[in-house]
């Protein structure tokens, strides 16, 4: 249950190597341990630059993917969960587990503690998942605060440290690179304290609970095909309250007509769950008996800010209804579209664009258009169209663009190719944000947030729902269809 | 050498990092280790440089130590400045105590006989058990925590003797750092015990009860930044009774983490106090796993289900409480972890209900959209190796648990919108589904279900065949639509409707974009027969029709390379005219060659196909523009009309890549100039000597011969090496065939003189391919017992008695007599006698006295007189004619003494 190296890599497209190793840190007790349990089929951690390249090749971030090359592109080597296996002196390093983020590339490989003449299933390695919050806890420290090179540079700087007491011997003891004061972690000030808070807070009592919904769509407005939406939320808190361990129960509360909220996750501090908050799943045929609250989560809070828990839902209808035509008559692309939000949405927008994009045509050269709401901006290089519709939709709750384009298709070439978008195929993609609001209708106040600790503690309570992925579709085209409902 | 200054300790290690293997060799691992060490004292450095040399001897002990003792004294001198530090808070203390227990662990060190070991571990166990109250004592304790946790994994039941204070210090410090080093040092002492089996020294009882008095007895020392204690401190606490060598061997799983369904040893019988106890000692660590981080729960639960399972009648119902508190959050290793504990205990632990609700819980967190999509793949994996209570499935293999019903993962359904990784794991679950859907009896109920997750399916490749048939589509989506249809294979093997769709889509890919010739070559090849066939079929359609025009010929001429052999040779001979009078330059002349290569290997020799196949390949030799390819188009040609089918088969070997060098004839000799001569090979054959006594001349050798292959016409050669014997005839078997009864060969020795020789052993022989071989065999050696002939009987009318005596005295003058003594005692001579000289013995008076008479070609002959002397052994004269030989009876009696 050990790691036997890390690596940090930056990927740099562009450049003779593609990318540097930003970063590594090998553990050569585990690596003791790996021969042995490895016997012949033991591979050596490499070096960093043989590593590098090996890496930037399998997951194809080097330039030179024009040929095909059986060791990266042969239809049967399928990797599993981000776990890769590296060709390296002559044999395979494996398992590899690594994860890109943001020009990063977050690797490492665990100990398997078995020999691996055959591979065995990935559910087998308990270092695997270890991998995986190892990974995750780095991507959250190098994803957090700015971006800019210095601060990457900084950032690296403090890993050997943070690594002494977050993985001293490739052992994985905690998740949390986000500390101010990390030489605090896992050490304990009292008795009974856990090892995930690092010390106590001093000061006004305070909670925040922020519910963040998102909701996905694909509408077709086609007659055999059914349209799809989804919502899941995540609910953040951050918790300054005195005391070694303060115990808090956070209620969430569904009106009368709410959707109820299904595959409940939540964070490990939580201390139980009601069966039926562990039970209400997505895959279930919703009805009215399903539990719809109020959903409790007894916890001892962390120093930090953390998702307290994730869930989905199903809601009765999409928040905006959409159509969208396109058709091709002589050299241009007419086409209409159509909006409609649903009457029991809150009409209060921060923001509310419709994106139009045109792929494999070429830049926009000419357009003509009309529409009843909203401004149209044009990127004619990116061969794309936003309609602004702004913070409100009309009295009415339906809006409509309707226009012809022409595009200069002699440029084509030089445009990145779309594999999805071929001739009519071709989406409108929605991108919106309602503050103080949510599809479920889920929410949490004043009285849903228990504190059992000296003090009576400010409580702020915030929601909002967000778009992601929310896709109108041609119906006048093929479209690729995603089925909730294939076996049903 | 001038001490460095910081920036050039920076620079030194960065180049180390990047490359240590060199690094070391260039700059000597001795002195960089001695520098290192030296610096590390140095007042001229910083803390933080002190900081990153140390980070180094972490990181790389074993190239700066290599051997052993020179860690050992690495240890010691990482301990020397260890006690040179201040006594007051230091930032170097625990990246010192880190580096010492990796150099002490890496570099094999960690031993009992080694002095520094037993320096390191009372510092460790000191620190860790101290009365810590600052942050940095704190800080250090938790390191010397996990600096014993490494050593005890490093060498399982190490600690076992101190499990007691362990105990006492998990109870009264309750830190993350003392409860998971207390855990593991439980797990390994069980191990331990259950290896010892009885005899072990002390039960466990004694070990969690040894030595629990001195933290216990009130508040032990107070802190002492010294650490180190002073030796008489912790007087033979170090017994390494319980400890393995190294790690346990994995070849025996001893419920190791990772080894998942493997039974360890038999579990341990623990009478019932201990077991209580142990049961009380892992409630209390349960309690306790709240307050530790994520992974730290998670290696808990996980040591603490092997310490139940290797106690014989341990209740896991003990874990329940934490699994349901485990079961519902998002971290990837605790959901992990109650997998871990679901395989362990099955139904012991997990109901049916329990199982349904896990295996639910787990398909919702690999769909969950909020989850990021590392984890939801982790998930969707751990699906497909669900551990069963009841499995229905061979174990080890993916598939979908029998729970997971079509409807249950109906949100796991792939999309074209998805990340490849999703969607070709989606896609594979979905295979999975259909293929059992499909081969389930077909009853009308499901037929819908059946055809919809088959259209499905269907439309989704032909989605990603789109994608894949743009111009100037990525490789990532060209790759993407390979891999889903060769996963699709699984479950179309039994549709033929829908597998002759996915051959038409393909073909139709290939004929639009006829540049991913070399994926459809690995897809033929990776593919089962039952797409391979009818693809092979379509692309050769699709080839020979000449789609894509002239600059495709190069991609056509590879499917054609490919499905040569496989598809009727026809049409593509005809293609290959065609192209023939398109001309190109050598690289395409090459291709072309390249092709009739391949349906020169794989033609049957019937039909119109050779002629017309012979035809062109002249029609090559006669037109190609380079001479090079005329060349070897004449080559193949003669190789054609000249050879039988399978040598040339075997001559032209796999197929190749297009020859990179100047010449083509160059690299086509290297492959079969070797084919068509004589190989050297290992020889499929064994030899065994079977022992055979002859009655008069010649000595005979009896060899068997078995083949592990068929072979034809071998003729084995025999050399005896030395000047002593004459040549020996080669021996010819028609045939070997495996599993036949061993050939029996009798070679005649006709020794010169009476030496014993060494026997040299080739053969020649062709394999079935056509292939003549040539094979060095071991030698064999020929002893001096292997000559001895018994006396030819000279006339009946002399008795033995006599004979003897007159060989005896007629050996002297012209010979040699010596005298031995063996060391054989009661019924050991006449054993001796009966095996080794029986057909030799000229008279005896059974068991004390014999008289052997031995002939050894061509005409010496050996005589001997055992004589039985009760307990002081035998007493052995001889005498022979040839003094020469003497030497050699001499050792031959001695070997034979010392084999009884």
């Amino acid at each position: 249950m050990a790691q036997r190296a890390i690596w940090l890599v930056s990927h740099e497209p562009g450049t003779p190597r593609g990318g540097t190793v930003r970063f590594s840190r090998r553990y050569p007790t585990v690596e003791k341990r790996a021969k042995t349990f490895n016997g012949s089929s033991y591979v050596p951690v490499p070096e960093d630059d043989p590593f590098c390249k090996a890496l930037l090749f399998e997951l194809r971030l080097l330039d030179d993917d024009k040929d095909f090359v059986e060791s990266r592109d042969s239809c049967s080597r399928i990797s599993k969960a981000s776990v890769y296996g590296l060709p390296t002196a002559g044999k395979e390093l494996w398992p590899v587990v690594a994860i890109q983020k943001n020009g990063l590339v977050y690797v490492s490989v665990p100990l398997v503690e078995q020999t691996l003449s055959t591979r065995p299933p990935l559910i087998s390695i308990s270092g695997i998942s270890q991998a995986f919050d190892l990974l995750f806890g780095l991507i959250d420290f190098f994803d957090s605060g700015p971006k800019t090179e210095a601060d990457l540079s900084t950032k690296v700087s403090q890993l050997p440290d943070l690594l002494l007491y977050i993985c001293p011997f490739g052992t994985l003891l905690g998740t949390n690179f986000l500390l101010d004061n990390f030489s605090n972690l896992s050490i304990n000030r009292a008795p009974k304290q856990p090892a995930w808070k690092a010390g106590t807070y001093k000061g006004k009592a305070h909670v925040a609970v922020s519910i963040t919904e998102k909701v996905k769509s694909m509408q077709y407005d086609k007659r055999d095909v059914a349209d799809m939406w989804q919502v899941y939320g995540t609910i953040t808190c951050k918790c300054d309250l005195e005391g070694v361990m303060p115990n808090v129960t956070v209620s969430l509360n569904l009106p009368t007509n709410g959707s109820p909220l299904q595959d409940i996750l939540v964070h490990p501090c939580v201390t139980s769950l009601d069966s039926a908050v562990l039970t209400s799943s997505s895959v279930d045929m919703m009805d009215d008996s399903a539990f719809s609250g109020p959903y409790k989560f007894p916890f001892t809070p962390p120093l930090e800010s953390f998702h307290l828990c994730y869930y989905t839902s199903q809601v009765p209808v999409p928040p905006i209804l959409g159509f969208y035509q396109l058709k091709e008559e002589d050299s241009q692309l007419k086409i209409s579209v159509h909006l409609k939000l649903h009457e029991s949405v809150k009409n209060c927008f921060e923001y509310c664009e419709a994106h139009i994009p045109f792929y494999n045509r070429g830049p926009i050269t000419h357009l003509e258009y009309k529409v009843s709401f909203g401004q149209v901006e044009v990127l004619r290089e990116k061969s794309l169209l936003i309609w602004i519709i702004g913070q409100k939709f009309p009295k009415s709750l339906e809006i409509n663009l309707s226009g012809a384009v022409n595009f200069n298709t002699m440029s084509h070439q030089k445009q990145p190719v779309d594999t999805i978008c071929i001739g009519g195929t071709t989406y409108v993609k929605l991108y919106f944000r309602i503050p103080d609001y949510t599809l479920t209708g889920c929410y949490a106040d004043q009285h849903s947030v228990q504190v059992f600790a000296s003090g009576k503690p400010k409580i702020t309570t915030c929601r909002e729902l967000i778009s992601s992925d929310y896709y109108i579709w041609n119906s006048k085209a093929p479209a690729p269809v995603a089925y909730r409902s294939l076996f049903l | 050498m001038a001490p460095r200054s910081a920036d050039a300790w920076a620079r030194v290690l960065a180049a180390l990092r990047a490359s240590p293997a060199a690094f070391v060799a260039r700059a000597g691992a001795e002195g960089l280790a001695a520098e290192l060490l030296s610096e590390l004292r140095s007042e001229r450095q910083s803390e933080p440089t002190k900081g990153s040399l140390l980070s180094v001897i972490m990181e790389f002990p074993t190239q700066l130590w290599p051997d052993p003792t020179a860690a050992e004294a690495a240890v010691s001198a990482l301990l020397d400045t260890l006690a040179l530090l201040p006594p007051r808070p230091a930032a170097l203390r625990r990246p010192l105590l880190l580096a010492a227990t990796s150099v002490l662990a890496a570099c094999g060190a960690l031993a009992p006989a080694s002095a520094a070991t037993s320096r390191l571990l009372p510092v460790l166990l000191r620190a860790a058990s101290g009365r810590a109250t600052g942050q940095e004592q704190r800080a250090l304790q938790a390191t010397a925590c996990e600096c014993l946790r490494e050593l005890e994994s490093c060498r399982p039941g190490l600690l076992a003797g101190q499990l007691g204070l362990l105990r006492a210090l998990q109870d009264s410090r309750a830190t993350q750092a003392h409860c998971l080093l207390f855990v593991i040092t439980l797990r390994n002492a069980l191990r331990a015990l259950a290896q010892v089996g009885p005899g072990a020294p002390a039960g466990l009882h004694g070990l969690l009860v040894a030595r629990t008095d001195r933290p216990q007895g009130g508040e032990i020392q107070a802190w002492d930044w010294s650490l180190e204690a002073p030796g008489a401190q912790w007087p033979g606490l170090w017994d390494w009774t319980l400890a393995g060598e190294d790690i346990w061997d994995p070849a025996v799983p001893l419920g190791q983490e990772g080894d998942w369904a493997e039974p360890g040893p038999a579990p341990l019988d623990l009478p019932p106090p201990e077991a209580r106890e142990l049961r009380a000692a892992v409630s209390q660590l349960l309690d306790l796993s709240y307050l530790l981080t994520p992974p730290a729960q998670a290696q808990m639960l996980q040591q603490l289900s092997q310490v139940l399972r290797a106690v014989r009648g341990q209740p896991p119902a003990l874990l329940k409480p934490q699994l349901v508190r485990l079961l519902g959050t998002a971290r990837v290793s605790l959901l992990h972890a109650v997998l871990a504990a679901k395989d362990t205990f099955g139904e012991a632990l997990f109901t049916a209900q329990d199982e349904a609700l896990l295996l639910r819980r787990l398909v919702g967190a690999a769909q969950h959209p909020a989850l990021p999509s590392p984890a939801r793949l982790f998930y969707l994996h751990c699906l497909l190796h669900f551990p069963e209570n009841w499995p229905l499935g061979p174990a080890g293999e993916e598939g979908t648990p029998v729970l997971l019903t079509p409807s249950l993962a109906t949100g796991l359904l792939p999309s074209l919108l998805q990340d490849p990784p999703d969607l070709l794991a989606r896609l594979h679950l979905l295979c999975l589904l259909c293929g059992e859907e499909l081969s389930a009896d077909g009853s009308r109920d499901c037929q819908g279900t059946e055809d919809r997750a088959l259209g499905y399916l269907q439309r989704l490749l032909a989605s990603l065949r789109q994608g894949a048939a743009q111009p100037g589509a990525p490789r990532s989506s060209v790759t993407l639509c390979f891999r889903a249809s060769y996963l699709a294979t699984r479950c179309l093997a039994s549709h033929p409707g829908a597998l002759a769709q996915l051959t038409k889509g393909l073909a139709e890919l290939y004929q639009a974009r006829p540049c991913l010739a070399p994926h459809f070559v690995d897809l033929l090849e990776q593919a089962r027969e039952v797409l391979a066939e009818p693809l092979g079929k379509a692309l050769q359609q699709v080839a020979v029709a000449g789609a894509g025009g002239a600059q495709a010929l190069q991609w056509h001429l590879q499917i054609l390379t490919k499905v040569a052999g496989a598809q009727p040779l026809g049409p593509t001979l005809g293609f290959l005219w065609a192209a023939l009078g398109q001309g190109g330059d050598w690289a395409w002349e090459q291709a072309l060659l390249g092709t009739c290569r391949a349906l020169l290997r794989g033609t049957e020799l019937s039909g119109a196909g050779p002629r017309d196949l012979a035809n062109l390949l002249q029609e090559l030799a006669r037109g190609l523009d380079d001479p090079d390819s005329r060349d070897r188009g004449r080559l193949y040609y003669s190789l054609f009309t000249h050879l039988s089918g399978p040598k040339l088969g075997s001559a032209l070997g796999p197929t190749r890549s297009t020859p990179m060098l100047g010449s083509s004839l160059v690299e086509e000799n290297e492959g079969f100039a070797s084919a068509l001569t004589v190989q050297e090979a290992q020889a499929p054959l064994q030899l065994r000597r079977v022992s055979r006594q002859a009655k008069e001349p010649p000595v005979i050798l009896g060899l068997t011969v078995e083949a592990s292959e068929t072979l034809y016409s071998l003729e084995l050669r025999f050399r005896i090496l030395g000047p002593y014997y004459e040549p020996l005839k080669a021996v010819q078997v028609p045939c070997l065939r495996p599993g036949a009864s061993p050939k029996l060969l009798l070679l005649p020795l006709e020794p010169r003189r009476p030496y014993p020789a060494l026997l040299d052993i080739s053969v020649l022989y062709a394999t079935p391919s056509g292939l003549t071989c040539y094979a060095q065999l071991p030698s064999l050696p020929i002893a001096f017992a292997d000559l001895f002939l018994p006396l030819p009987p000279s006339s009946p009318q002399v008795t033995h008695p006599q004979t003897f005596h007159e060989l005896w005295a007629s050996c002297l003058p012209g010979g040699a007599e010596s005298c031995m003594w063996g060391p054989w005692w009661g019924q050991a001579l006449e054993t001796l006698v009966t095996k080794h000289w029986e057909p030799f013995v000229m008279s005896a008076t059974p068991p004390t006295s014999y008289q052997v008479a031995i002939r050894l070609p061509p005409s010496s002959q050996l005589l001997l007189q055992l004589e039985a002397a009760g307990e002081d052994g035998v007493r052995v004269a001889l005498r022979t004619d040839d003094w020469a030989i003497l030497p050699l009876a001499g050792e031959y009696l001695r070997g034979l003494g010392a084999t009884l």
